[in-house]
């Protein structure tokens, strides 16, 4: 995902520098003061050079984009650990190990949500009201919870860590306040956390 | 009075938008200064939850369908009939109407705040199921589906009028290949409203009967579905921004190609490109559900980089425009090149969220609305003042003050870039948008201080203007037909133009009449 993220950065830099350039020279090169105006209506060649460079450049982009969203949009078939996500007006309930294990949050009292490091967990997400939005800007990643239909995703974190998240898609009154923590913890604590039933928490 | 409520000559009616639409420009500011008021420091409670959001909803509702939309379909109700040797639209009688539903239609949205319950709370999106549930079941929501449903006819028929004018009221000589490309734009702009507008219609209609007659289109219960209202919302809401930004297109070409002193650069290109835009963006509309799971990211993705290139071409003809010209730095011409700047990055940032990978990050957060705010705020909202500044006197008779005008567009450009570039980095530091408070994390307190003083910036430049048509209006200088040295007909005939428009017609055997007659020219 990161590669995507630089090479648009980087087009969008070059792409920028070189068009705020071309119009500062016309504003610095042709004032009225300095330069008479010569007639001229168009250069079909140069236009169709401009058409095609862009159209290069976004094909170029496409294909960078499309590599990276497949791993990120890959399920897989067999994950190592599972955890269902419930989005509610306005906090969100967190289930493990089959929805045995329950946290759940309210507005004021944000939920954390636990994840083994290194491991793949398969996220069900699900609503139970409206639209809401699951998003962990540490992961560069957010997905819709739906009425009606549960959203499957892979998360895999790779450090170790607290991240604050949130609900990224209106949802009412008191969208501002429906936050989550996002705990990325070692294997060993996961495991301990699950087999106490949720007591030992990590 | 009387002879305003029952105009219908196309110049009273195009003055009537553009006088309405400065209104809910005003009103719409003053939202915008209470968003930033409340956003100003980190958990701030100077507005309660409810309140801030009618606000942000209203503002976006009032910016996108009362002030951006019709003020170019204002000012083309005004300039178009005048760039085409017409005495009148098409249809005088359905161009009244248009204006009156349009009118009516934002009042009754802003009467909202007055019922129980308050406005739309929403979002100008209106996502269903939200819409129809909770706190959403007072008056005020049923008046903003309401009055946009009047918005959205009003607008549908002005598209056809603007359509049969073009076609069919223009004089001799003027050749659809001779039609100033701000025309060719608006023609681009009607086509899109023809195809993308009933679809706002059947949305509001069907969270209408949602609402109060038991209808289940968007529930989930009963074989309804939320995602079928995002699918009919954006098949609209997409080519909307474009209705949105066409028209200024249009505008910019004009006020570069007269203050360059030059011929448009590339006319055939621009035309292609309109309507290539037109066309692209009919296709794109899911690529506001990347985040959704539930459409084809890779085919959305694609055809939204694909719109990057028409968008190109219009770049490469506004430079040639203004290559080896003569610059001459009006107000108009500054908000042009303001606009040159700011929609400039508006469509990187566009180019880069047309990738899924970065939108999962960046989707409904501040740096979308960083996004957009480039195209429609800096991008159409400083051709819109442009526009004014241009065909002001032409429409009123009076020139606009230049120096308090320089001075507006420089706050203006400041305070504008000064409000919107810290929102790129709010989103990608994890703030939302529509929230009405956010934590003390990171630098989201220090972003969102500078952003509100960028809004105070604004509203200085703003009471300026105000206050700039004030001064003129008193100073009363009268203008010649063509002050600026303008290239289309509308130039030709005197400031303001008489009833029927036109005295006496002049020879129309290129693209620039106005220029062809000016005394000082022989004709070719």
């Amino acid at each position: 995902m990161q590669q995507t993220w630089i090479v648009s950065v980087c087009a969008a830099v070059l792409v920028a520098l070189y068009v705020y350039g071309a119009i500062l020279w016309c504003i610095f090169a042709y004032r009225r003061d300095r330069h008479e105006p010569q007639e001229f209506t168009g250069n079909p060649p140069l236009e169709i050079f401009y058409a095609v460079l862009p159209l290069l450049i976004v094909i170029g982009l496409f294909l960078v984009t499309f590599h990276d969203e497949m791993p990120v949009d890959h399920v897989s078939a067999h994950p190592e650990n599972r955890v269902d996500v419930t989005a509610f007006r306005w906090s969100w309930r967190f289930g493990y190990d089959g929805d045995r294990i329950r946290t759940i949050g309210t507005p004021l009292s944000p939920p954390t949500l636990y994840l083994p490091i290194d491991r793949t967990t398969e996220v069900d997400l699900t609503t139970t009201d409206v639209n809401h939005s699951f998003w962990v800007p540490a992961f560069l990643f957010k997905r819709d919870a739906i009425p009606g239909m549960t959203n499957v995703f892979d998360l895999t974190p790779r450090k170790l860590g607290t991240y604050l998240s949130r609900c990224a898609q209106f949802c009412g009154l008191d969208h501002a306040l429906m936050t989550f923590q996002v705990k990325v913890v070692p294997d060993a604590a996961y495991d301990r956390y699950i087999a106490s039933n949720g007591v030992q928490k990590p | 009075m009387i002879s305003w409520l029952t105009a219908t000559d196309h110049k009273k009616i195009g003055i009537m938008y553009i006088v309405t639409t400065l209104f809910f420009f005003v009103v719409a500011g003053l939202l915008a200064m209470m968003i930033r008021a409340q956003l100003a420091r980190p958990d701030n409670t100077l507005l309660a939850p409810h309140l801030y959001n009618q606000i942000f909803t209203l503002h976006g509702t009032a910016m996108i369908f009362f002030v951006i939309a019709p003020f170019g379909l204002g000012l083309a109700n005004y300039l178009v009939p005048l760039q085409v040797g017409a005495p009148d639209m098409a249809f005088p009688r359905l161009n009244a109407t248009s204006f009156w539903l349009f009118a009516l239609g934002g009042i009754i949205v802003f009467a909202g705040f007055a019922t129980y319950g308050g406005a739309s709370a929403f979002g100008w999106t209106n996502y269903a199921p939200l819409s129809e549930i909770s706190e959403g079941t007072g008056a005020g929501q049923d008046f903003w589906i309401i009055g946009l449903l009047m918005a959205s006819v009003s607008t549908i028929l002005t598209a056809i009028n603007l359509t049969a004018t073009t076609f069919l009221l223009r004089a001799p000589g003027m050749t659809m290949w001779r039609v100033p490309i701000f025309t060719w734009e608006m023609m681009a702009t009607a086509l899109l409203i023809l195809m993308a507008f009933p679809s706002l219609t059947a949305v509001l209609f069907m969270v209408l009967i949602d609402r109060h007659l038991g209808g289940h289109f968007f529930d989930p219960a009963y074989g309804g579905n939320p995602i079928l209202y995002q699918h009919l919302f954006w098949f609209f809401g997409h080519p909307e921004v474009y209705v949105m930004v066409l028209p200024y297109f249009g505008i910019v070409t004009e006020v570069i190609a007269t203050f360059s002193r030059k011929p448009v650069f590339g006319y055939v290109g621009l035309v292609i490109s309109a309507f290539a835009i037109a066309g692209l963006s009919i296709g794109v509309w899911a690529h506001h559900m990347f985040t959704t799971g539930a459409v084809s990211n890779p085919f959305f993705s694609a055809v939204s980089f694909l719109i990057a290139v028409p968008t190109g071409v219009k770049f490469v003809n506004w430079i040639g425009t203004m290559w080896k010209g003569s610059i001459e730095f009006s107000t108009a011409m500054l908000f042009s090149i303001g606009f040159l700047f700011n929609f400039l990055l508006g469509g990187i940032t566009g180019v880069m969220v047309a990738s899924p990978p970065i939108d999962y990050q960046v989707h409904d957060s501040y740096f979308v609305v960083h996004h957009f705010h480039y195209t429609l705020g800096g991008g159409s909202m400083f051709a819109l003042f442009s526009g004014l500044f241009f065909w002001f006197p032409k429409i009123f008779g009076v020139r606009l003050n230049e120096r308090l005008g320089k001075w507006f567009f420089w706050l203006m450009f400041i305070g504008f870039n000064v409000t919107f570039i810290p929102m790129a980095f709010m989103g990608l530091e994890g703030m939302a948008r529509r929230v009405y408070t956010y934590p003390n994390v990171e630098h989201l307190a220090l972003l969102n201080g500078i952003a509100s003083v960028g809004g105070l910036i604004m509203a200085v430049g703003v009471i300026l203007f105000f206050v700039n048509v004030f001064v003129s209006a008193f100073a009363h200088v009268p203008v010649p037909a063509n002050p600026w040295g303008g290239y289309s007909l509308e130039w030709t005939t005197s400031s303001p133009p008489p009833e029927h428009n036109f005295e006496t017609m002049v020879p129309i055997n290129s693209r620039r009449p106005a220029w062809d007659a000016m005394p000082q020219r022989s004709p070719t």
